[in-house]
């Protein structure tokens, strides 16, 4: 059986750019197909999700996981990984955390008990499947972050629609490190 | 949230099917037409196995 290499160029930085925007890592190692499959199918699920949830179903609060597990945002661990488009949870958490007061229009900043309960009575099972989506978004770039980093599991054999660069410099055997 | 509404939400569960299985497939090979059929195998399978388990489910809340 052959082994087509894919060239990963710099496999680290792809990876960065991959968590930062789903997609973009690919791209980055000239993949162009992948990464557009990977962006469509990530920020597909995550902006739908997000939409279901009417944008306040992406925060992040510090809480010890432990101490006080009703109120631990356990979908954004997930939902991090979606990088760039999740990380203003992040931002204005720390802001809140720091004494500031939330910025751009308080998008992604923790909503009150009040408001969550009310998005809940208004919309349902909505919430629920939406905070599913953002997070199986999250969890799928994992995937594509690892793909990026170190090429497919499989090693297929050479087809003409493959991008295959053979042992160019910094191509690494799919499927594994050199 | 009236029945029918509750019936359609289960239609929420086929974008997600199909891309985690799009995904997948694609973190596994690199040829287009392999990531498509491995694609497609995984859809089936999931949502087999999601129709048996619903299905399942229902029989026995009918049957108490």
């Amino acid at each position: 059986m052959t082994e087509p290499s894919v060239n990963l160029r710099n496999p680290a930085l792809a990876a960065l750019l991959a968590w930062l925007i789903p997609g973009a890592g690919h791209i980055y190692q000239g993949r162009i197909g992948k990464g557009i499959l990977y962006a469509i199918c990530i920020l597909g699920l995550f902006f739908i999700g997000l939409i279901m949830g009417e944008g306040k179903i992406v925060y992040w609060r510090w809480v010890n996981p432990l101490q006080n597990p009703e109120k631990f945002p356990l979908y954004y661990l997930g939902q991090f990984f979606v990088g760039l488009p999740s990380l203003p949870a992040l931002l204005q958490s720390l802001l809140e955390r720091y004494g500031h007061a939330p910025i751009l229009g308080g998008f992604m900043a923790e909503p009150s008990q009040n408001a969550l309960n009310a998005l809940q009575n208004r919309l349902g099972k909505l919430v629920e499947i939406g905070s599913i989506y953002t997070c199986v978004a999250g969890l799928l770039n994992i995937l594509a972050i690892y793909d990026a980093f170190d090429g497919p599991a499989y090693q297929d054999e050479t087809s003409p629609d493959a991008p295959a660069v053979r042992a160019s410099a910094g191509g690494i055997p799919a499927g594994g490190s050199a | 949230m009236n029945p029918s509404a509750s019936v359609e939400v289960y239609w929420l569960i086929l974008p997600l099917v199909i891309a985690i299985s799009l995904v997948y497939s694609a973190s596994r090979h690199e040829s287009w037409r392999r990531i498509w059929w491995h694609s497609a195998r995984l859809c089936v399978w999931i949502m087999g196995l999601l129709v048996m388990a619903t299905a399942i489910l229902l029989l026995i809340n009918t049957q108490a």
